[in-house]
């Protein structure tokens, strides 16, 4: 046999193979049914309008620190943090002994288009916030935001520094300009009050959008790569939670949505110190609590790049940030990343109680 | 009139999602010649049926001012038309910028098997390594301002295309007596309003009842002192 038969033998073989395993996987995904998320016991302590705020039952014996109230981003659901109790920052920060709290923006819909960024900081946020206060008899808390709600976080803090104990950002964007952030571009020349004025901008919008940052990898190889799964049962089903939590996009409200981008994408006022909430200027110097900042060094979402910089920003002389080696979702849900990331989180808590 | 004109705007929304269906598909595709002809045929045949058989509005628009009863339609018509015209020139250099990506790609994928031949190259590695030449040429493109332009004027012709489709809506509502999307903006502006005042009201209410229990407890303090003994008075 020649060089080109044998390597022309070679692929037959590995196309059968591929076939075959394409046939597992499609048996056991047809036997699977719906995959479950979000099993952590949670009970919501407050509700207002779309808004919840949940607290998660104790797995372990108090810690005696601060209540954690996690401000999830409004462009995707928040049981990513939840997803399978085996993949759990929240579980895992609950076996530390610690008492979390989780706002969830739930789905807006028509009745909130006109809800402006300020509603949702200095007011769902702001009331979620007083509550915890109020349950604990406390006068500060530990807030931990993500991604957008990071920026949310940021800039209550700001406003609102004496009822911030701790903060810790995680894949935080807070420069939004800087050369790396491919979003950022993009949203440069969108005509964003046009965009809105039609209403709300649908979760699918967005959704075609992150897709299109990678499209080759997100809407091809992902899916190739299932037959490497082999018809795994495990695996499928950490695959199609996954899938079930990239798509499930709520609706952003089409003030706070316009606002957002505008103000943060297009002018970057937070770190420009032009930010004003309510009438009163949002200052990151005024923030002068401990801050842990978190961010992805693969993330192509919110680069490194956009999170570094807020150290240089803010008033705090408790500042630390943590580099993790992973993606903007596999911080949460990667191998390693699991279990680290929420060691590191109360580590450093434990180390300012 | 408004049955036909309902018929023509959902057999309009339709052509247009077909056309963006086909777009999305096709993204490397060359573009049809024309796009605009199916978004045109339903309101070709809302106006054959009022008796304008004939009417050619891709001939007619440019240039003609709206005239008669249907006047407001036309001038509708003829931006939906404007803004059709410009999503197919736009998609069309889109399509055009992404062919030259895929081509690169496949540039920087060649030039890869020529430096390393023995590499081994099973379908799965074939397939990783062009996945990797095509995100990597993709991201050199994407991360240019010619690309963020392109797609920010697809997006705002799109956006400007559903706000006059919007107009279109009002317009169908009222025929049908329905509510229309200027009536339940104004309710959620209003029922807005009213949740804002009354949370206001309730918190000042919660304030000064505080205070008020508050100096109830300071005087109820005062009260729960034991009485002072009365003075003694010394007589002068």
């Amino acid at each position: 046999m020649n060089a080109s038969t044998e390597s022309l033998a070679e692929m037959l073989q590995s196309a059968a193979a591929m076939q075959e395993s394409g046939r597992a996987v499609l048996r056991t995904m047809l036997g699977m049914g719906d995959v479950e998320v979000g099993t952590s016991e949670k009970h919501c302590v407050l509700s207002e309008d779309k808004i919840r705020l949940y607290r998660y039952s104790a797995l372990a014996r108090s810690a005696n620190l601060k209540p954690v109230l996690i401000c999830y981003a409004m462009v995707n659901r928040p049981y990513l943090l939840d997803l399978q109790p085996d993949r759990s920052f929240i579980r895992e920060l609950l076996l530390s002994g610690l008492d979390e709290y989780l706002l969830d923006w739930g789905y807006p819909d028509g009745a909130d288009r006109f809800l402006g960024y300020e509603a949702y900081v200095d007011g769902y946020l702001r009331r979620c916030i007083e509550f915890v206060l109020r349950e604990h008899v406390i006068d500060s808390l530990t807030l931990l935001g993500v991604c957008q709600g990071g920026t949310m976080s940021l800039c209550y803090a700001a406003l609102e520094p004496k009822q911030i104990a701790q903060l810790i950002t995680m894949v935080t964007p807070v420069d939004f300009k800087t050369p790396e952030n491919l979003l950022s571009k993009w949203a440069q020349h969108i005509d964003v009050d046009l965009l809105t004025q039609s209403g709300n901008v649908s979760g699918d919008f967005l959704n075609l959008v992150y897709l299109s940052l990678m499209p080759f990898r997100l809407t091809q190889q992902k899916y190739v790569n299932l037959l490497k799964m082999q018809g795994d049962r495990v695996q499928l089903e950490n695959f199609m939670r996954m899938e079930k939590w990239i798509f499930d996009s709520p609706d952003q409200p089409a003030a706070a949505f316009r606002e957002f981008i505008q103000w943060f994408f297009q002018e970057n006022r937070l770190i420009r110190d032009e930010l004003t909430l309510g009438g009163r200027p949002v200052r990151l110097k005024n923030l002068t609590a401990p801050v842990l900042n978190i961010y992805a060094s693969k993330d192509h979402l919110v680069p490194p790049s956009a999170s570094i910089p807020l150290g240089a920003h803010i008033g705090s002389q408790d500042y630390q940030s943590l580099e993790v080696d992973a993606g903007h979702i596999g911080l949460y849900v990667g191998g390693k990343t699991r279990k680290s990331v929420p060691a590191a989180v109360t580590a450093w808590l434990q180390a300012r109680r | 009139m408004s049955g036909g004109f309902l018929k023509a705007w959902v057999d309009q929304a339709g052509a247009f999602q077909e056309m963006f269906a086909r777009l999305v598909d096709q993204s490397t595709a060359a573009v049809p010649p024309s796009m605009a002809s199916p978004l045109l045929a339903p309101w070709k045949n809302f106006l054959d049926g009022m008796g304008m058989g004939g009417f050619n509005p891709e001939q007619m628009f440019p240039g003609t001012p709206a005239l008669g009863l249907s006047r407001e339609y036309q001038e509708t018509a003829a931006r939906l038309l404007d803004l059709s015209k410009q999503f197919q020139q736009r998609y069309a250099e889109f399509a055009q910028h992404n062919a030259t990506i895929m081509q690169d790609a496949f540039h920087v994928l060649k030039k890869r098997f020529d430096e390393a031949p023995s590499a081994s190259k099973t379908p799965a590695e074939l397939y990783d390594a062009w996945i990797d030449c095509a995100e990597g040429t993709y991201a050199q493109a994407a991360h240019s301002e010619r690309f963020a332009r392109l797609l920010a004027e697809l997006c705002n012709i799109s956006s400007a295309f559903k706000v006059e489709r919007g107009k279109l809506t009002e317009q169908i509502a009222r025929h049908l007596d329905l509510p229309s999307r200027a009536e339940v903006d104004n309710l959620h502006r209003q029922v807005r309003a009213l949740t804002t005042a009354i949370r206001a009201a309730a918190a000042s209410s919660a304030a000064s009842g505080a205070a008020a229990s508050s100096s109830a407890a300071s005087g109820a303090a005062k009260a729960s002192k034991p009485p002072r003994k009365p003075r003694k008075r010394t007589k002068k």
